[in-house]
């Protein structure tokens, strides 16, 4: 056997790339490269916005004038302001009450779609459709079926014998606030199903066998077995289901436009109509803003507990 | 291959600058491009007939090319806002209600030219100037008013003896209450549209003798006697005339209740009586428009103020305020005009006897109630106040509370205390 060398300067490469190469190559350049184009972009759209929204409500800013640093002399207004203390309720209410309803009502439809039935594949896509539709053209059907001269609702109603014309949906506060959060519901029920049915495919079907086996209950395997191995799972969807919730702006601008009398007025209704309609961008962005430490806190809280589990 | 040599070069690039200089050149403003931006018609024909008929007639003209871009309804602001704050995106706007006002400072200074139109077509409207006149300057040359007015059922109001409208607000209450026993109840907005609400409320407190605002833009009056009176009435008025779900209403809704036949009466543009006549001929026949009833201290319409500015920032200015004059002169605008019946009212006398005003004698008393029409912070100037009071519903949502249940006193009460905040900073 012989051996062949070949010429060293065959193989030699010109210093700088070959020191790019294995620049390139090390971990951390190669994924700070990788992260480059997200964190560009996210600094760009949600980064520069943000930090933008924070220094006009810092200011006195009326749309198309120079604006006027004021400290937190929006924030104080805001403190004085009766509808806002209605708007910061109204945001509170309907936040909690819709993840609630969606979290119940997600989970059993999570369960429902986890067994075996006729056409599983066509009911588990057709449930997505809630999500999948505009919202904006949703909450348009909304609007004739909350119409008491056209509603499917108040014509059930009347043939249970409600007096005619059954109940005013929008009209009344109580009830308006109660069918925003029916339609949220309504809307966001596939995200939470579609999301812990693939939880739920991840328990290993072995666990049920023990806990079969062991004697518990249909209760006992959804308590013991389902429930602690989804935790994770559902902390997170609620997590995006209340950040999505709290700042929801489509269907109560389209159906009520914060009324009757502001009882369904919320934060971001609310913010557009200031900076928008009155045209005070500071104000707006200090109404905006005040979102934010609830969402901070909340994020942070469901944070730590998802580490320590 | 021979390059060119250095004197060809120099004899080539001589012959080019002079034939640049000496050839006859388009006309100064020829190839450019004015974009007009406008919220969408609720009549189509309106923007079909500027972005087809007028705008090709122009470039035809002058070779300036107009781009009409059409924007949702109640979007307007939103892209104004845009615009202003980028400098960019379009060189003439409509204007809603208070957008002057708002906007005034990105708007170029258009008193000459508003005068040399007024001059020439018989004048302007008080109406029209109070929408566009800021510090004495004309930002925004007048375009029309879309009038809010009562609309009525006459086949119903004649089951009840009525023949004519009634003259008053007392007696359209009277009339209200049989209607409603009869299930033929009224349908005025007390929501958070963005139109039909303040459209009959403002006027309601005007008539008895209330307002949002002294004179001076400043001083808040709304707690006095006379919006007590006004509410109270709104309060009885809901009650025993109208049905919970006005409570709610936006302002497709009282549209689409006419055309179900679920009221008798309601306030609302021309379009109501438009939409009818394409659609709904029967209900179309039976349907007639009046002024607003008259209250103790008069009778008022709420000014539905539209008009054009040209931003200061456009690169075409010159270009754009030409166009302006070519549009408002009564060859191109009474076209305009007349596509749209006088679902816009013209802010200049010169039309007051117009052939649009013959097509739908129905659409008469919008003609009319120009004299009477105002804005919503009248008898103060338009103010960034005043705008925000609209956009917070303060005086929509006083009536609609009291409509609601709750008590005069603590209506007006919280009324003053939301205005007090906003004309703080006036």
């Amino acid at each position: 056997m012989t051996l062949r060398s070949e010429p060293v300067f065959a193989f030699a490469r010109p210093l700088g790339r070959v020191s790019i190469g294995v620049w390139l190559d090390r971990q951390s350049v190669f994924s700070w490269l990788m992260m480059a184009p997200p964190l560009l972009f996210l600094a760009a759209l949600v980064g520069y916005p943000f930090c933008y929204g924070i220094l006009l409500s810092l200011q006195d800013r009326p749309v198309a004038h120079p604006g006027t640093f004021v400290g937190l002399k929006n924030f104080a207004t805001n403190f004085h302001d009766p509808i806002f203390w209605r708007v910061t309720l109204n945001t509170f209410v309907y936040t909690a009450v819709a993840t609630l309803l969606k979290m119940i009502g997600g989970l059993a439809l999570a369960l429902a779609m986890n067994q075996q039935f006729p056409l599983k594949n066509l009911v588990r896509a057709l449930m997505l459709l809630p999500f999948i539709v505009p919202t904006v053209l949703s909450t348009v059907a909304w609007m004739w079926i909350l119409d008491p001269a056209f509603s499917v609702l108040n014509w059930l109603l009347v043939l249970l014998g409600v007096p005619k014309p059954g109940p005013s949906w929008l009209g009344n506060p109580v009830l308006a606030m109660a069918s925003i959060i029916a339609i949220n519901t309504w809307r966001g029920l596939p995200f939470y199903g579609i999301t812990l049915l693939a939880g739920l495919q991840t328990v290993p079907p072995e666990l049920y066998e023990a806990a079969t086996i062991d004697g518990a209950s249909g209760w006992q395997r959804f308590r013991y077995v389902t429930l602690p191995l989804l935790q994770p799972i559902i902390l997170i969807v609620t997590l995006f289901s209340v950040i999505f919730t709290f700042a929801d702006f489509q269907l109560v601008y389209v159906l009520t436009h914060g009324g009757p009398q502001n009882a369904t007025q919320l934060f971001a209704t609310y913010a557009f109509d200031i900076a928008m309609g009155a045209g005070q961008l500071g104000l707006g962005a200090s109404v905006a803003l005040t979102m934010l430490p609830a969402l901070a806190l909340l994020i942070v809280a469901l944070t730590i507990y998802l580490r320590r589990g | 291959m021979h390059g060119i040599s250095r004197r060809g070069f120099l004899e080539l690039a001589s012959i080019g600058a002079a034939s640049a200089v000496l050839a006859p050149g388009p006309a100064p403003a020829a190839g450019k491009r004015l974009t007009v931006l406008h919220e969408s018609s609720f009549i189509p024909p309106f923007d079909e007939y500027i972005k087809t008929t007028l705008a090709e007639a122009y470039e035809k003209e002058t070779g300036v090319k107009i781009v009409y871009e059409v924007t949702a309804v109640g979007s307007l602001p939103t892209r104004i806002s845009t615009i202003t704050e980028t400098g960019t995106g379009a060189d003439i706007t409509m204007n809603g209600l208070l957008q002057v006002i708002q906007f005034s400072e990105k708007y170029l200074d258009v008193t000459d030219l508003c005068k040399e139109i007024g001059d020439k077509n018989g004048g302007w409207y008080d109406a029209g100037r109070e929408a566009v006149v800021v510090d004495g300057k004309w930002k925004a040359v007048p375009f029309c008013n879309i009038g809010q007015l009562m609309n009525w059922r006459t086949d119903w109001f004649a089951e009840v003896g009525v023949k004519t409208f009634p003259e008053t607000w007392e007696e359209l209450y009277e009339v209200g209450k049989k209607l409603k026993a009869k299930d033929h109840p009224f349908g005025f907005e007390l929501g958070h549209g963005f139109g039909d609400n303040h459209g009959w409320l403002y006027p309601l407190l005007w008539s008895y003798g209330g307002a949002e605002v002294a004179p001076d833009g400043k001083t808040v009056v709304i707690n006095s006697d006379e919006t007590a009176r006004a509410v109270d009435f709104a309060r009885k008025f809901f009650r025993d005339t109208m049905f919970e779900d006005v409570l709610g209403w936006t302002d497709v809704s009282n549209n689409k209740a006419w055309m179900s036949e679920q009221i008798s009466c309601t306030n609302n543009a021309e379009s109501i009586l438009w939409f009818a006549k394409k659609n709904f001929p029967e209900i179309a026949n039976v349907t007639d428009q009046a002024q607003n009833p008259t209250g103790p201290k008069g009778r008022f319409h709420l000014m539905g103020a539209i008009s054009h500015s040209i931003f200061s920032f456009s690169p075409v200015k010159e270009e754009a305020t030409a166009f302006m004059r070519w549009l408002m002169d009564p060859k191109q605008l009474g076209g305009w005009y007349a596509v749209a019946d006088s679902y816009y009212q013209p802010t200049l006398h010169a039309y007051d006897n117009a052939p649009m005003w013959q097509v739908e004698p129905r659409n008469i008393p919008y003609r009319d109630a120009m004299t009477t029409a105002h804005l919503p912070g009248w008898p103060a100037p338009a103010s960034r106040q005043m705008a925000e009071s609209v956009a917070k519903y303060v005086v929509v949502d006083m009536f609609a509370k009291a409509c609601a249940g709750a008590s005069t006193k603590d209506v007006i009460k919280n009324a003053e205390a939301q205005l007090k905040e906003i004309y703080r900073s006036a």
